[in-house]
């Protein structure tokens, strides 16, 4: 230890300026920080080493701030000697660091979006718009999604119009192949460099395509519950079906003298705890719609809680204003529903409790609609194992950080958008379509990527083949290499060091975290 | 026996007739009484100095690692499970070999054996079915076979090679066969006792051991270009005879152990100090089987334990604040 | 040691980057008080540590080791924290049977969301160990040796 320096705040521009200043003047070839976290601030840092031409892997933190000095505020003296361990741990692992390499690749500059909705395609558009090619790949016959089955939103707006243009716009695009009938059936690579395998058409085609990034944009489902005479009774519908109908056969509506909407079908409750966001405005905006249809027809709103949020709130009041009934109910006292066929008519019979009165009440309807779950199609868990990306709880996937990385995936180059990462809107659909685009040319922007760097490496004459590393690393990036010998993929190693610790035979060691480096730190604590 | 060995030794002839440059990995007569050793045959003519009879306690499978050619291997049960692990751990592939299982009746314990000769010298002995008779150098003693087998082989699950290309001879009857699922009856009592006294208990048992490494060579599933124990950088285990080093030996190699050994004995049988040292591998056999169902050496197809996992594996044993 | 001459323990903890590390981290952040006797080692992945970090813990006369990463299904390296589950649960089988007292070494799961879950986890090993005393058992006696134990009774 050549030179020490206090600092009042190390991360400020100044103080990384001397400290840059500092190695190259006293030659310094290692640097210990002793600080707040290296989660946070240890690019700030590697910074320094670097403008001072000094490898960034030459360095070490030691965390005395979160650690150390504000979790025992009241034991100054046992957490001094804390730190000066914790220093000791650093310095002893730092004699040791060794300058680390990033290697360098060229990537494909193509993307492939799976799903052919709302989100899918404006993801492919957008992207298109900035010069790349892009592979669409839909599992059905035709593109549009779930929204084809949406005429309209809450606020009026056309959708099949709006879904019409967006589906053209992407067929006239010359960067955009669209493939329908496409079926996944293997993807592999990492990211600049995946291939996935899919069958297409009626013929079943296996097609290769190469990729630099992947979106996922499968969307969700409206939930056919098992509730409420539902698929027993043909006058009980779900929203969705209700919207066909008014489109369709208003005649029928017309008849109607009575319909009730029961919200929450399937949704916040044990099997599904989530609320599925949407249903709460389609069924005001299906309310409004028999209203306008039929304005002496008597609607009730059997809800939980009304989450019209924002600007929705208007139609809320509204559809309260035209003389809509909404009615309260607690999950421990769902309504009850009879077919009924009394003097002559056949009807449906709800029964819920009214909670300012405290009475019991008879609703005689024509028409039931359910405002049922949005669900993750079942597609869902075999594409996210064979994408190797996680699921959340409720079968949706899950991104990388909920506020830091929204519509990333864990793993690099992969993105998503829409209703596959849960319940929304189609303008909160779009806005994160946009989003995956722009997060995915952080990626096709750039000519190549790094990869490497504190990952695994193996002493090849320890290494008996045995074939423990192969199996156990969650990217498969270590495999049987000629003579049987293990071989590091430096481009898929994320340096966990799960290989490391399962070799037997020593044969494997993790750049930055060595077995060395972490024997030195165990044993600079001496008992 | 002799029936036996002879079809040994026609199965062995038959494979070196079978090709060039092949080797047969068998038993031979060792040097003293009461000891085989392996041998390795080339020549048809060799073929008569294969012996099979109760001294056969080596666990032929060590010598498979990274050996090339064709080569016919006469193995026991332990034997077989030991060469399952090898397969699975591309140390030997499986048309390399034509696998001759004998069916096992228990090895005897040569030290056993020499504890009860009343400070007599063996001179010869002479194997039945269900004893021994050992000419002393004073006296003739006759030893009830079963009691003097190796401890291992008393919970011995399966005695008959669960592999082969050629399946020769008969488990006796007569001799105690252990439930093919381990019930490990035989670690209830030290498991009851109380911590210190285990403590206690390797402490006596360790500090004989002088590391000479006998136990990790005899041991076929130790295989490593390089052991841990002869690593420097860092070096993870001390050289010198201090408890805690010698600790650290074997629990270390008791843990690389962990889902791989098949409990063959080869590491007591090789100790010049007679220390307990199956006592931890057998901890692990049965921690594997509790935790992880799994059983060395059953069947190809088995992922050993420590390179999988199962989402559902136990956490009990974890701090929940 | 310490001049006072009153034992105070000084345990080892191995913490996952992504999870355990962060969730620590969160502690100070949000001034959680706990015992000041665990040195932490970052590590990026529960699956990093060898069982070997362990017993040279407890060989340098560690009086504690405690191994923390993120919870089964949330691994930032997708199973490491399951593999590593495996070696834990028979590593720590296999220290009792021969005798180190339960509880020296111990295993958790702390996610980065859990500042106050890691509190409680230190608390709880430290409050453990300081019953069981100063480490004895697989620590290193090289007679007059820095690691000798009869020195510091």
């Amino acid at each position: 230890m050549v030179y020490a320096a206090e600092e009042t705040f190390a991360c400020s521009i100044d103080s990384v300026t001397r400290m840059a200043d500092t190695i190259r003047n006293k030659g310094l070839n290692r640097v210990i920080v002793a600080a707040c976290t290296p989660r946070t601030h240890e690019p700030v840092f590697q910074a320094a080493l670097r403008e001072a031409s000094l490898n960034p892997y030459l360095f070490e933190f030691a965390n005395i701030r979160e650690q150390c000095s504000l979790v025992h505020m009241n034991e100054k003296e046992t957490a001094t000697e804390k730190a000066k361990d914790l220093l000791c741990v650093a310095a002893s692992r730092a004699a040791l660091l060794q300058p680390l390499y990033r290697i360098s690749y060229k990537i494909i500059r193509s993307a492939l979006v799976i799903g052919g909705g709302i989100a899918g395609i404006k993801a492919a558009l957008s992207l298109a718009d900035q010069g790349i090619e892009v592979n669409l790949i839909e599992k059905n016959d035709t593109l549009g999604g779930l929204a084809r089955k949406i005429p309209e939103t809450l606020e009026g707006e056309d959708v099949q119009g709006f879904v019409d243009a967006l589906i053209q716009n992407a067929a006239e695009n010359s960067l955009i192949h669209i493939e329908t009938n496409a079926e996944f059936v293997d993807f592999s690579g990492y990211v600049g460099n995946f291939l996935s395998v899919v069958k297409t058409g009626k013929e079943g085609a296996l097609k290769e395509i190469r990729h630099g990034v992947t979106i996922v944009a499968t969307g969700a489902e409206e939930l056919k519950p098992r509730e409420y005479l539902y698929g027993e009774d043909g006058r009980v519908m779900t929203l969705l079906e209700l919207d066909e109908m008014i489109e369709k056969d208003n005649n029928s509506v017309k008849n109607c003298d009575a319909a009730v909407f029961i919200q929450c079908v399937g949704s916040r409750n044990d099997e599904r705890p989530y609320c599925s966001r949407v249903c709460c405005s389609h069924s005001v905006k299906n309310a409004l719609k028999l209203k306008e249809l039929k304005p002496e027809m008597d609607v009730y709103v059997l809800y939980r809680d009304m989450r019209t949020y924002g600007f929705k709130e208007d139609y809320y009041k509204k559809a309260s204003d035209q003389g809509v009934i909404f009615i309260r109910y607690q999950p421990e006292d769902p309504p009850d529903i009879h077919a009924i066929e009394e003097k002559g008519k056949s009807f449906l019979r709800l029964t819920a409790t009214e909670p300012m009165l405290g009475y019991r009440l008879e609703i005689d309807a024509d028409l039931v609609c359910l405002a049922t779950a949005s669900t993750p199609p079942a597609g869902n868990k075999p594409l996210s194992q064979m994408l190797k990306v996680p699921l959340n709880e409720d079968g949706f996937f899950m991104e990388a950080h909920m506020k830091l990385r929204p519509v990333d995936f864990a793993t690099d180059g992969i993105f998503m958008c829409g209703t596959a990462h849960n319940p929304k809107f189609i303008d909160e659909s779009i806005a994160q379509a946009e989003a995956a685009a722009s997060r995915a040319m952080t990626i096709l922007a750039k000519d190549e990527l790094t990869a490497g760097g504190p990952v695994s490496q193996v002493t090849t004459w320890k290494c008996s083949g045995c074939g423990v590393c192969w199996t156990v690393c969650p990217y498969q990036a270590i495999s049987c290499g000629e003579d049987g010998i293990s071989k590091v993929n430096e481009a898929l190693c994320k340096g966990c060091g799960v290989c490391v610790s399962s070799c037997r035979s020593g044969a494997l060691d993790l750049r930055g975290v060595s077995n060395e480096q972490t024997w030195s730190a165990i044993r600079a604590l001496l008992g | 026996m002799s029936q036996l060995i002879h079809e040994i030794k026609e199965a062995a002839r038959d494979f070196l007739r079978d090709g060039e440059d092949r080797t047969v990995i068998g038993f031979e007569q060792g040097s003293l009484p009461l000891q085989s050793r392996p041998c390795f045959i080339r020549k048809e003519n060799d073929l008569e100095r294969l012996v099979w009879n109760g001294f056969c306690k080596n666990n032929l499978a060590g010598y498979l690692p990274k050996r090339k050619g064709k080569i016919a291997i006469v193995v026991k049960g332990c034997d077989s499970r030991a060469l399952v692990e090898l397969i699975k751990e591309n140390q030997i592939t499986r048309d390399q070999l034509v696998i001759i299982g004998v069916a096992c009746n228990g090895m005897i314990d040569r030290n056993k054996i020499e504890a009860d000769m009343d400070g007599e010298s063996i001179v010869d002995v002479e194997e039945g079915e269900d004893v021994l008779t050992i000419k002393g150098t004073n006296s003739s003693k006759v030893f009830d076979r079963k009691e003097y087998l190796y401890d291992h082989c008393k919970v011995c699950t399966n005695p008959v090679p669960v592999i082969h290309d050629i399946l020769l001879g008969q488990r006796d009857s007569n001799t105690p066969q252990a439930p093919v699922n381990d019930t490990f009856s035989d670690l209830e009592d030290f498991s009851a006792l109380d911590g210190k006294e285990r403590w206690k208990y390797f402490t006596e048992e360790m500090n004989k051991c002088i590391r000479c490494y006998a136990c990790r060579n005899a041991c076929p599933m130790c295989y490593c270009p390089e052991c841990f124990v002869d690593a420097s950088r860092p070096q993870w285990v001390g050289k010198s005879t201090d408890l805690s080093d010698t600790m650290i030996f074997h629990l270390m190699r008791a843990f690389h152990l962990a889902g791989r050994c098949v409990g063959c004995g080869a590491c007591e049988q090789a100790c010049p100090m007679g220390v307990d040292i199956r006592k931890l591998n057998r901890r692990l056999q049965k921690d594997v089987m509790d935790l992880f169902h799994y059983k060395a050496g059953c069947n190809l197809e088995e992922k050993t334990p420590l390179a999988t996992f199962r989402t559902d594996d136990s956490d009990s044993f974890m701090v929940e604040p | 040691m310490n001049e006072s001459g009153q034992w105070k323990p000084k345990i080892i903890a191995f913490l996952c980057n992504w999870c355990s590390y962060a969730g620590a981290d969160l502690a100070g952040t949000s001034r959680i008080q706990y015992p000041p006797n665990i040195r932490v080692v970052r590590v990026p992945c529960s699956g990093r540590i060898d069982p070997f970090f362990i017993l040279a813990s407890l060989q340098n006369g560690l009086d504690g080791v405690l191994v923390s990463g993120c919870h089964p299904g949330e691994c930032h390296y997708l199973s490491g924290n399951y593999s590593a589950r495996r070696k834990f649960a028979l590593l720590k089988g296999l220290l009792e049977y021969v005798g180190v007292e339960e509880g020296r070494v111990q295993f958790s799961w702390v996610s980065a969301s859990e500042g106050v879950r890691f509190a409680k986890v230190i608390e709880e090993v430290t409050s453990h160990i300081k019953t069981l005393g100063p480490a004895k058992i697989l620590v290193k006696n090289i007679p007059g040796g820095s690691f000798d134990v009869s020195a510091h009774p």
